[in-house]
């Protein structure tokens, strides 16, 4: 596996659930090697998602009520896919809104100016 | 998906063996790392290099476990999951301890089912007469009248006071009268079949104004104006006219009057003090036009004005009694007003709320058959013991219990339970008890209502169509559960893990003095009720044995004989013929409460009739035959006598009338009185009537033994309300089959109806028998519930001291001496709760008799076996286990040591 610049994992913390949310809203239903992979596919490989940080988070999502899962099995392979639920559904603009804001107060804070 | 089966049983394999438990995560991981695996075989690696680098790529072993950890992790901190593995944990517990659960749950269900039937009760008797829209501001009349020293409490008044009440207190806006006469034989012109009826009674015109009573036909303002107008209920309309419109039809009463009916309305709810099947318009009574201010025979209520407060009310009611009636008292016993007033006489009218008078009248006689707040009261404080008692069980049983689960509490402690989570589990524990005792307990009660209600009298039903009783029901759950389960969720949650672990104070631990306390608790108010029980019967026992001074026994009562005529004569002569009749007397004075009464004053010939010569004295009108059908001893002189003309103005005498008089056997005696106007209800003044004393007799109960026997004469005259007949064979249904073709002869439209004089006595003690009643079958209960909780304790008891008794077993101890060591702590215990409850029951018992003139004389015995049963029952409950404590193998307890 080649690397190109990679962004530093702990950036990704608090970010991880958004990404999650947002990517089940666009896409309807994924299961999780999916989600890595359309993550890494969206931020051209600048971010991966580890499956230590994804699971815990997607098993997190799913007992607060913001997640279904629906499990399909063929053979000995059983694939769990995540779904929203109407809550999680109408949770997602929040957080991409809390999450835009955050970015706006950062530039202040670092006094950087966005090159978008 | 290019994996073979080999390669994906390769993966799952490996995944759990490096300690993936979870199956939910497992799944979704073999799935994700084969996703991986394919990738990197896309590109060209072999399946096992492929799968090595991926683990890697989860970081190997400690990678995978901490993405387990994180995920169970971060998916349980959560209050749902936490609640759901609270109520796991307490449905485990509560199975493996079946036998205490078992235990708990029964005992707390037959509190709650005692507790659930006893509220529907007292809800009930509370709910009377509420059903009057204008409830608040109804109030009947009473009187407390202070004369001669003696008291009188009545709930009737002159005829003249409603009037009276409506013209001159402004704030009165309707006054009601009701005047009862006792039953009647009803029928119709068409139908000779008459009914016997009861619930007659005559009323004021504004009745329907007042009272919440709804009209199905006719008009309210107008039904009972005139004379001869009568209203009748729903159901006694269809019981005499059938589908006819019964509107202007006549009824019959007795025969001869004949009343219009104007009106049918709704049955009477039962959960009223007045309720009557017929409304008699006022104006057919002559007596109701009296202006006669001393004879007292009308109930009488007021409706009240919107906000008017019932003191002010009840004070220009008094100036009203000094207006009229202390004038007219005064004019008739010859003193003034100053006098009478010095001499300690008064007159007092006192408002009783319309709500108050199911439960809180205390009259010798009543309009309606009233209850007494007292057994609201006393089923009230039984109802919360039983429910203490079943709550005392189960914190006792989860107190022992303890040492049980110390460990679990050190353990969850040393494994960084916070405090609050021990005290959640326990408290969810104890509710998931209480809501399994509340399922049966409405179970219990259900199947218990039928009973229930056949003893107490009433028609009560189950609410289950009621959102209020859901509500009820669901915070009695929580509220028990809670209450229940407080003590033990902190004291068990006070353990010090370190102490628990190493097993120190594994045993009895601090609760014992506790426990204890509350087993002497349980047992003090078992015994309590046990004594009670004993001595209503005794009580009970002594009223039905006790010497009356007539024979209750062999008298047949004949009611509605006036029925019959002039024919009664002949009719008694008949019956006296018959074999098996030893004596008949006709006579509405029957010595039992509630037949026929008069009473009049009376003085001794020779003085005037001055205060201190007066004497109240019942005047009963009676036949030759009375004294010997009822079997009562004359002490001196005769009886009355047929062939001596005078005896109509005799008068024979109870001994205490006798001494009342202070007269002497042997002197001229003769009592004088004033004469009375029969039909109009009035003194005629100046006129006088002597009787002449021919004889005395013993003394005999003519009321409840609750009140003393006061003054009584027996004069002759006709009044033929019942002809009492004496058997003498013990063939009652012979005689009763005789008498009865005699009634048929002369009266043969007429039921016959029939009473035993000794069934009408037990009947006078109805309130005792059920009080009795009461006593014991909640005694029981008490008793059966403080068991099962002893039961348990000892149970657990022997449990702990398994090993003790293996080893006193091996040291030579026998199965006598290890019994006796494991019930002496109880006895002990059911010894001090019998020294705290005898003095208890001894005070309360006295309170109670003091009720009676009568009363028995209890021993100390019945303390003493209350006390001994107690200590037997308790006994047989714990030698059951101690016994097979001790019979067991020692072997066996003590092989794991």
């Amino acid at each position: 596996m080649y690397r190109r610049i990679m962004h530093n994992p702990e950036l990704l913390k608090g970010t991880l659930q958004t990404i999650i949310l947002k990517l089940l809203e666009d896409h309807g239903r994924m299961y999780g090697y999916e989600i890595t992979q359309k993550v890494k596919e969206l931020s051209a490989g600048k971010l991966v998602l580890t499956e230590g940080a994804l699971y815990p988070t997607l098993h997190k999502l799913e007992a607060e009520g913001l997640l279904v899962t629906e499990r399909e099995s063929f053979g000995k392979r059983v694939r769990k896919y995540y779904k929203l639920t109407e809550t999680g559904r109408s949770s997602v603009l929040t957080k991409v809104n809390e999450f835009e804001a955050f970015i706006r107060t950062m530039f202040h804070v670092l006094q950087i100016q966005p090159q978008l | 998906m290019d994996l073979t089966e080999e390669h994906i049983n390769y993966i799952i394999r490996d995944i759990h063996f490096r300690g993936i438990a979870d199956e939910e995560l497992g799944d979704e991981l073999v799935d994700h790392v084969c996703s991986l695996v394919e990738e990197r075989m896309k590109k060209g690696e072999r399946f096992i290099e492929a799968y090595d680098s991926v683990i890697k790529s989860f970081g190997s072993d400690k990678g995978i476990h901490q993405l387990q950890q994180n995920s169970i992790e971060f998916s349980n901190n959560n209050t749902k999951l936490m609640f759901k593995n609270n109520l796991k944990i307490a449905f485990r517990n509560l199975s493996r301890y079946r036998f205490y659960t078992l235990i708990n749950v029964t005992g707390l269900a037959v509190g709650i089912a005692c507790c659930l039937l006893i509220v529907m009760f007292v809800n009930d008797e509370l709910g009377y007469d509420r059903y009057h829209e204008k409830s608040s501001s109804i109030y009947r009349i009473t009187r407390y009248a202070l004369f001669n020293e003696q008291e009188f409490h009545f709930p009737v008044n002159p005829a003249p006071l409603a009037e009276t009440v409506v013209n001159e207190i402004p704030e009165v806006e309707y006054a009601v009268r009701f005047r009862g006469q006792g039953s009647y034989l009803v029928s119709t012109k068409e139908d000779p079949e008459t009914f016997k009826e009861k619930y007659i009674i005559f009323s004021d015109k504004d009745f329907f104004k007042v009272f919440s009573v709804p009209l199905l036909a006719g008009n309210p303002a107008t039904a009972l104006a005139e004379p001869q107008s009568v209203a009748i209920s729903a159901s006694t309309a269809k019981k005499y006219f059938g589908e006819k419109d019964p509107l202007h039809q006549t009824l019959l009463f007795n025969g001869e009057d004949e009343y219009n009916v104007t009106a049918v309305f709704e049955d009477m709810p039962a959960q009223g003090h007045i309720k009557f099947d017929f409304l008699l318009s006022m104006g057919s009574l002559e007596e109701s036009k009296s202006t006669m201010w001393l004879s007292n025979n009308f109930y009488t209520y007021l409706l009240l004005k919107e906000g008017t407060d019932s003191k002010v009310v009840e004070q220009k009611l008094n100036r009203l009694a000094e207006k009229y009636v202390v004038p007219q008292m005064v004019e008739m016993i010859g003193k003034t007003v100053e006098e009478f007033e010095a001499a300690g006489n008064k007159l007092v009218f006192h408002l009783q709320p319309l709500t108050d008078i199911y439960l809180k009248s205390a009259f010798s006689f009543d309009i309606g058959i009233n209850s007494d707040i007292t057994y609201v009261y006393l089923f009230t404080a039984i109802a919360l013991f039983i429910l203490i008692i079943a709550c005392i069980n189960f914190m006792n049983l989860s107190t022992a219990r303890s040492a049980n689960r110390a460990k679990e509490v050190g353990v969850r402690k040393a494994l960084g339970s916070f405090r609050s989570h021990l005290i959640r589990q326990f408290l969810i524990e104890s509710i998931l008890l209480s809501i399994m005792a509340f399922v049966l307990a409405i179970v219990l009660a259900n199947t218990a209502l039928p009973f229930f209600n056949s003893f107490s009298g009433k028609s009560l039903e189950i609410p289950y169509e009621s959102p209020m009783f859901y509500v009820i029901i669901l915070s009695s759950v929580l509220a028990i559960g809670t209450l229940a389960g407080i003590y033990p969720a902190f004291f068990l949650s006070s353990f010090k893990p370190a102490n628990v672990l190493k097993g120190k104070s594994t045993r009895g631990f601090g609760g014992s003095v506790l426990r204890k306390g509350l087993v002497v608790f349980q047992f003090f108010i078992s015994i309590l009720l046990m004594i009670g029980t004993v001595a209503v019967y005794q009580q009970l026992r002594f009223i039905q044995n006790k010497k009356l001074g007539f024979e209750k026994e062999q008298v047949i009562m004949v009611s509605d004989a006036y029925m019959l005529g002039e024919q009664l004569r002949a009719f008694k002569e008949e019956l006296r013929q018959l074999p098996q009749i030893a004596s008949v007397s006709a006579s509405s004075y029957i010595p039992i409460s509630g037949y026929n009464r008069s009473d009049m004053t009376y003085w001794k010939e020779g003085k005037g009739p001055t205060q201190d010569n007066m004497i109240n004295m019942q005047s009963w009108v009676v036949d030759h035959d009375y004294v010997k059908t009822m079997g009562m001893e004359l002490i001196h002189g005769r009886n009355f006598e047929r062939d001596i003309a005078s005896d109509s103005t005799a008068v024979i005498l109870n001994e205490s009338a006798f001494k009342a008089h202070g007269l002497r056997w042997g002197e001229n005696n003769v009592i004088k009185t004033f004469a009375y106007d029969f039909r109009r209800g009035q003194v005629i003044p100046d006129e006088y009537w002597t009787y002449r004393v021919i004889g005395v007799i013993e003394d005999f109960h003519f009321e409840s033994m609750k009140l003393e026997i006061g003054s009584l004469g027996l004069m002759l005259g006709k009044n033929a309300g019942v002809v009492s007949v004496r058997i003498n064979s013990d063939s009652f249904e012979q005689a009763l089959t005789s008498i009865e073709g005699k009634w048929d002869k002369f009266a043969p439209h007429l039921s016959f109806n029939y009473r035993f004089l000794d069934d009408e006595f037990g009947n006078m003690y109805r309130a005792e028998s059920r009080l009795a009643g009461i006593f014991s079958l909640f005694a029981g209960l008490a008793i059966f519930i403080g068991c099962l909780g002893l039961f348990a304790l000892a149970a657990f008891m022997a449990e702990q001291r398994t090993k003790e008794i293996g080893i006193r077993k091996v040291l030579g101890a026998s199965v006598g001496g290890i019994v006796l060591l494991l019930s002496k702590e109880f006895g002990k215990l059911i010894i001090v709760s019998f020294l705290v409850s005898a003095p208890l029951a001894w005070w309360s018992i006295r309170e109670w008799l003091a009720n009676y003139s009568y009363s028995v004389d209890l021993g100390l015995g019945v303390y003493f076996y209350a006390g001994l049963t107690a200590l037997v029952i308790a006994w047989l409950t714990i030698g059951f286990q101690a016994v097979r404590a001790a019979k067991s193998d020692p072997v066996q307890s003590l092989r794991s040591e």
